[in-house]
């Protein structure tokens, strides 16, 4: 049968959208703008935690190994040990939890100067994802903004966002739909790293604590889904895996950038769920 | 000649209105058929069709013999079947009403075929009246709904089959390809008597409150034009029906299980009893997509962030 009308779903919700869906064990899959590049803002996160998880595979580092980060210094956000004032000491694994779980950037950018930008994009070629890049940090990522905004956060000026290079893939972090759920597909089949890092990131990715996005289309307790959201103005995107009580499972990513430059958008953040649960509908069809 | 034989011709035909189509369902060719009819109306002394236009018509005549034909025909099979029924054994049997006509057909050719010379005599009764009718002997075997207790009884194997949802065609949840009992949240549910059905009524309604869906109303009954209406929703197999859509439920949390029932002290009949379990369950199988019970998969809840925070 033919693919969902998607078009018609994203401009009901005021926003454009891409997507990739793909049945992570038979390959089946449905796609709309799969290959088109786009910004992946804190989406980068998965990239930088399946190669974190790789250099422990190696024996590179110990994810049990306590580092202490000052509070002066600290990548900048809403969540985790960027929200906190004071001096914390964790360990790396538990960095990488709330970097997962709340997107943090202070955890984020302690495990990208641990890991190296350079070794994450090596490992995405070396997996075939040619189209996912991860050129800035959280701090840079932020910082570019105020710097093409010429002021601080909000950015809802329309000609504001317009110049914002975190929106700019050739830019900014980058992926694509398919790339992503490909990703994500190789995190369930434990082909991202070892069977233990791998089934140990899917724990961390299930405890993810936005239910607005991907989560928000599947509200039932025998369907389990879980992901890594990504946010800029205009941008709100999620990739994940949703689990259907039937034992099929479904990599899924879909980005959006909204018409309206509003920071409040309940039904764009909404659509994503929608979208996919198309997509997955589609799919077991 | 042999009236009735001609008879039951003539009424074939003036069903078919066509000579041809009229022998295939005979099973003989059509020269011959053309000329019993006519040795027919020869008899009668009356054209029965009038076959000088393209097509072929029954005459007045022939409209007035045709009720009066077929009146014969009937009475004769009758006569024939009544005759044959007085030789054998006969087993009563109760089936749900709501079972498809299908399958109670194929049920009843089925047995026939393997036991001619026993007679099936099935009556529609639901699975409590059943229980009943078994204990007090109106019945010698019952194709049961399951849970169902009750003492000195004996089941056959236990088939299952996976229930879906019925909406109005026009109802926007046929958008999705599958639907989850938490979608059905707010509408109201038909479902077979509470008083016929009682295990089948605590089963299902607990799973639906377990997966988010309480019935504003439970209505009670086997028609479905509560949901042809649109103001119920209805659990059941997949059906093609005029009005209606059909979507399988997201993760098969309604499961219909069915076998057959019978009293344990009913040794007299209890060969033919086992024949008829063995037609059944071949029969629900092949006509009736059911199938053997498996092991019932562990209830997955899924966890949450957001459920504990």
């Amino acid at each position: 049968m033919s693919a969902p009308d998607f078009d018609t779903l994203f401009s009901t919700a005021g926003v454009r959208g891409w997507l990739h869906a793909a049945d992570i064990d038979s390959g089946r899959e449905v796609g709309h703008g799969a290959d088109v590049p786009l910004p992946t803002a804190s989406m980068f996160k998965v990239p930088l935690l399946v190669e974190f998880c790789r250099q422990a595979d190696a024996g590179l580092l110990d994810p049990s190994d306590r580092v202490t980060v000052p509070a002066a210094g600290r990548s900048s956000g809403p969540t985790g040990i960027s929200a906190m004032l004071d001096e914390v000491t964790l360990s790396l694994r538990d960095l990488a939890y709330l970097m997962i779980a709340v997107s943090d950037n202070g955890s984020a950018d302690v495990l990208l100067a641990r890991v190296g930008r350079e070794a994450v994009n090596t490992m995405l070629a070396a997996l075939g994802l040619h189209g996912t890049r991860v050129l800035q940090s959280c701090q840079e990522f932020n910082d570019s903004m105020r710097e093409d905004a010429g002021h601080p956060w909000p950015f809802v000026d329309p000609d504001d966002v317009a110049r914002l290079r975190a929106l700019d893939p050739e830019r900014t972090n980058r992926s694509t739909p398919r790339e992503m759920s490909a990703l994500f597909g190789m995190i369930w089949r434990d082909e991202a790293a070892s069977a233990e890092s791998c089934a140990w990131m899917r724990a961390a990715l299930n405890k993810q604590v936005w239910p607005h996005r991907l989560a928000s289309g599947f509200p039932y307790d025998d369907v389990a889904v879980s992901g890594k959201t990504g946010t800029a103005p205009t941008l709100r995107t999620e990739s994940g895996v949703v689990e259907y009580p039937d034992g099929r499972r479904y990599a899924v990513a879909v980005f959006t950038r909204s018409f309206s430059t509003a920071l409040n958008q309940p039904r764009a953040d909404a659509v994503i769920g929608t979208a996919a649960r198309m997509a997955v509908d589609h799919l077991r069809r | 000649m042999d009236l009735v034989r001609h008879l039951r011709y003539f009424t074939v035909v003036a069903e078919e209105l066509h000579f041809g189509n009229a022998a295939i369902r005979l099973g003989m060719a059509q020269p011959p058929l053309s000329q019993r009819i006519k040795r027919l109306e020869e008899e009668l002394g009356v054209r029965l069709f009038d076959r000088s236009a393209r097509q072929v018509r029954l005459t007045d005549a022939g409209r007035l013999l045709l009720g009066e034909a077929r009146e014969i025909v009937a009475r004769v099979d009758r006569l024939h079947e009544l005759a044959r029924q007085g030789q054998g054994t006969v087993l009563k049997v109760g089936v749900p009403p709501d079972l498809a006509p299908a399958a109670i057909a194929a049920l009843v050719a089925g047995f026939r075929e393997i036991k001619p010379e026993v007679r099936l005599a099935p009556a529609e009764i639901w699975t409590a009246d059943q229980v009943t009718a078994l204990a007090e002997g109106t019945i010698d075997v019952g194709l049961v709904r399951h849970p169902v207790s009750a003492p000195g009884l004996e089941y056959g194997r236990i088939l299952v089959q996976a229930q879906g949802v019925l909406l109005a065609e026009d109802d926007p949840l046929t958008a999705v390809g599958e639907v989850h009992l938490a979608d059905l949240a707010g509408r109201e549910l038909l479902m077979p008597p509470k008083e016929g059905e009682p295990g089948l009524h605590a089963q299902v309604l607990s799973e639906c409150r377990r997966h988010g869906f309480v019935p504003t109303q439970v209505h009670q009954g086997a028609g479905l034009g509560l949901v042809l209406a649109g103001a119920a929703v209805a659990f059941g197999p997949k059906a093609e029906l005029p009005g209606l859509a059909w979507r399988p439920l997201l993760g098969s949390p309604i499961m219909s299980r069915v076998s057959t029932a019978w009293r344990v002290a009913t040794a007299s009949v209890n060969e033919v009893i086992g024949d008829f379990s063995a037609v059944a369950v071949r029969t629900l199988k092949e006509r009736a997509g059911m199938t053997d019970e498996g092991a019932v998969p562990a209830r997955r809840i899924s966890r949450r962030p957001g459920m504990l925070a």
